[in-house]
């Protein structure tokens, strides 16, 4: 502290004038918008009743009734409903499928690009320059009417006779449409995403590895990959959110997901509101225990890049509480 | 007298149009200490890296423990050695590195164990028992749960040296293993390497540290425009240069 002679200065705090009239209009605005949540509207219907008045003569009392404007006890119906639970089942499975698929295919396609040959690179990047130029709407509309120009799927040597075939309607149906579209096009992303990794691990890891005589496959799968996983893991947790929606463009191919779980229940009794904020408030519930998971992971890849790994947030409560009640006790004068 | 370590004539290299290494020729016999000085730019780095075959020389003949590097020699032709006989032979090298390089997602027992149980084959229990004995060797016993980022460099560096021993190599190449350091740190690793040359163990060593080199090599070569300029024994040459470059070259880092 700062001391004048033997006595110590007054501090005088800085005043943030502007912060405080940001947090003014922040707060009208969120009161507003609290408001407007909980209001409620006419239904246009009147509500009337008998009443006996004190000269004993028989009146009617009538008055507009009201409902919540965002329909809350229709969401609070619909919201553990049989078949919107049974979409959000679907909406997860393809979620987790797609980026299982995503992020191997993207892991193969980064070393395929990173790769000295050509051949290897060439056809790598080709794959992410398309997949990630068109849009992935027009690339699941595609591949769910794949069967109309390739009837029959035949395996077996290329070129030669075939061993295996199927017919491609059987094979794609709305369900696998979705899944190898979303799973391709997330792979292109994906793929970006691990070749970032991978070059951001410094070239000297790589020579230390070499010089140890470890081969290159065990260079990228015990020194490059878990350095570049620091990288990586930020964006795939974006990426595993965002693949959490769009895999609601699936309901656009008829794979009956929790939106089309939603819209499904609304075309009947037209109670679209409700039924989308019913879907959103799944999609918001998933979203936040993904953002929960993802934190943990980071932190976990994060050992040795920083010299203290960082607190989890029950951690850094118990300290702070810790603080708070430490700054208490000195200021009553207790030694801690 | 027994086979050389390392065995070099005419050994050329280029980066596309700019040729490094122009022809050199040196031998280091078994045990050896011999330091590799030079500009920088000279090519130093690069010929310790043709060594284990880090990168591929393009001309000339060199050997290691009477093993061509990189290739086999069946009758009159040469045959490229595929990856798995590549690692082979660097495994029996050991090679320590001007910016230690340490592998940042591992502890430093980590580090010391990563060879010997994924190239060695050695069982996770006996290698982390060798690599303490190791770390307790370089003074570190007490930083081998510690990541390479809570080390300081003359730490880090003794780790991997560390490292590299326990791959029990047969030959170790140290690049400049001292210039990334704190002035006050180079000793600690200058001790470890002067341990490790009593020991017996056949060094290469690049470097700036006259000192060194006057007191541990018993073998200096002096590498300028891609070829030996001038070698022997460093009380010999560091004390009576023949050529002008060297004594311009000297009179800079002494
Ligand atoms: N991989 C590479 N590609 C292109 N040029 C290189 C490469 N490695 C080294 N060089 C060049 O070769 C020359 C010698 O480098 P180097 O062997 O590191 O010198 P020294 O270690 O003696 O300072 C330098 O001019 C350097 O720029
Ligand atoms: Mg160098």
């Amino acid at each position: 502290m700062q001391t004048n002679g033997d006595e110590p200065l007054k501090v005088v705090p800085v005043r943030h004038f502007s912060r405080w009239l940001a947090a003014v209009v922040v707060g009208i605005l969120v009161a507003m918008t609290a408001h407007t949540l909980v209001s409620r509207i006419p239904t246009g219907e009147q509500i009337c009743r008998t009443v006996v008045d004190g000269a004993g003569h028989h009146v009617r009392r009538c008055h507009e009734a009201l409902q919540w404007r965002f329909s809350w006890d229709v969401v609070g119906r619909y919201l553990a409903d049989f078949n919107i639970i049974k979409g959000l089942g679907m909406t997860l499975v393809l979620t987790v499928l797609t980026m299982v698929i995503g992020i191997t295919l993207g892991a193969l396609v980064a070393i395929m690009r990173l790769s000295s040959s050509r051949l290897l690179s060439g056809p790598a990047w080709l794959f992410t320059w398309f997949f990630r130029g068109t849009p992935v709407y027009v690339q699941l509309l595609f591949w769910f009417n794949i069967a109309a120009i390739f009837p029959t799927l035949d395996i077996g040597i290329p070129f030669g006779p075939a061993v295996w075939h199927i017919d491609a309607v059987n094979l794609f149906t709305p369900f696998t449409a979705a899944l190898v579209a979303l799973g391709l096009n997330e792979g292109a992303y994906m793929s970006e995403i691990v070749r970032g990794g991978i070059v951001a691990v410094d070239e000297g890891q790589v020579e230390a590895a070499n010089s140890l005589g470890l081969t290159r496959f065990q260079t990228l799968k015990l020194v490059v990959l878990p350095q570049a996983m620091r990288v990586i893991i930020p964006p795939t947790g974006n990426e595993v959110i965002s693949m959490l929606k769009t895999s609601s463009l699936a309901s656009a191919v008829a794979v009956v997901e929790v939106l089309k779980a939603a819209q499904n229940i609304y075309s009947a009794t037209y109670e679209v509101i409700p039924l989308l904020i019913v879907a959103s408030l799944w999609y918001l519930l998933v979203t936040t225990i993904l953002s929960i998971g993802q934190y943990y992971v980071e932190r976990h890849f994060s050992k040795g890049s920083l010299r203290t790994v960082p607190l989890t947030p029950r951690q850094r409560l118990a300290r702070d509480i810790q603080g708070v009640a430490g700054k208490f006790r000195t200021q009553r004068g207790v030694r801690v | 007298m027994s086979q050389p370590m390392i065995e070099a004539s005419g050994v050329r290299k280029s980066f596309g149009a700019l040729e490094v290494l122009r022809g050199v020729d040196l031998v280091v016999n078994r045990g050896d200490v011999a330091c590799l000085i030079g500009p920088s730019g000279s090519g130093k780095s690069t010929f310790l890296r043709c060594i284990n075959h880090l990168e591929q020389h393009d001309a000339g003949r060199l050997t290691v423990d009477g093993q061509l590097v990189g290739y086999e020699q069946r009758g009159t032709a040469l045959y490229e050695l595929n990856d798995r006989q590549i690692c082979a032979e660097r495994s029996q090298i050991g090679m320590v590195f001007q910016r230690f390089n340490l592998f940042a997602h591992l502890t430093a027992l980590e580090n010391v164990t990563l060879g010997p149980i994924n190239v060695r084959g050695e069982t996770p229990t006996s290698a982390r028992e060798r690599a303490m004995e190791l770390l307790r060797s370089v003074g570190l016993a007490d930083k081998a749960q510690n990541y390479p980022s809570q080390l300081s460099g003359g730490q880090q560096q003794r780790v991997a040296i560390a490292r590299a021993l326990a791959m029990e190599p047969k030959l170790m190449l140290f690049d400049e293993p001292t210039s990334a350091l704190d002035p006050e740190l180079v000793g600690e690793v200058l001790d470890a390497m002067k341990q490790l040359a009593l020991n017996g163990m056949t060094m290469v060593v690049v470097t700036h540290e006259m000192g060194f080199a006057r007191e541990v090599a018993n073998q200096l070569f002096f590498l300028d425009e891609g070829v030996v300029q001038e070698s022997g024994h460093p009380r010999d040459v560091l004390v009576n240069p023949k050529t002008d470059r060297l004594s311009n070259f000297l009179s800079k880092v002494l």
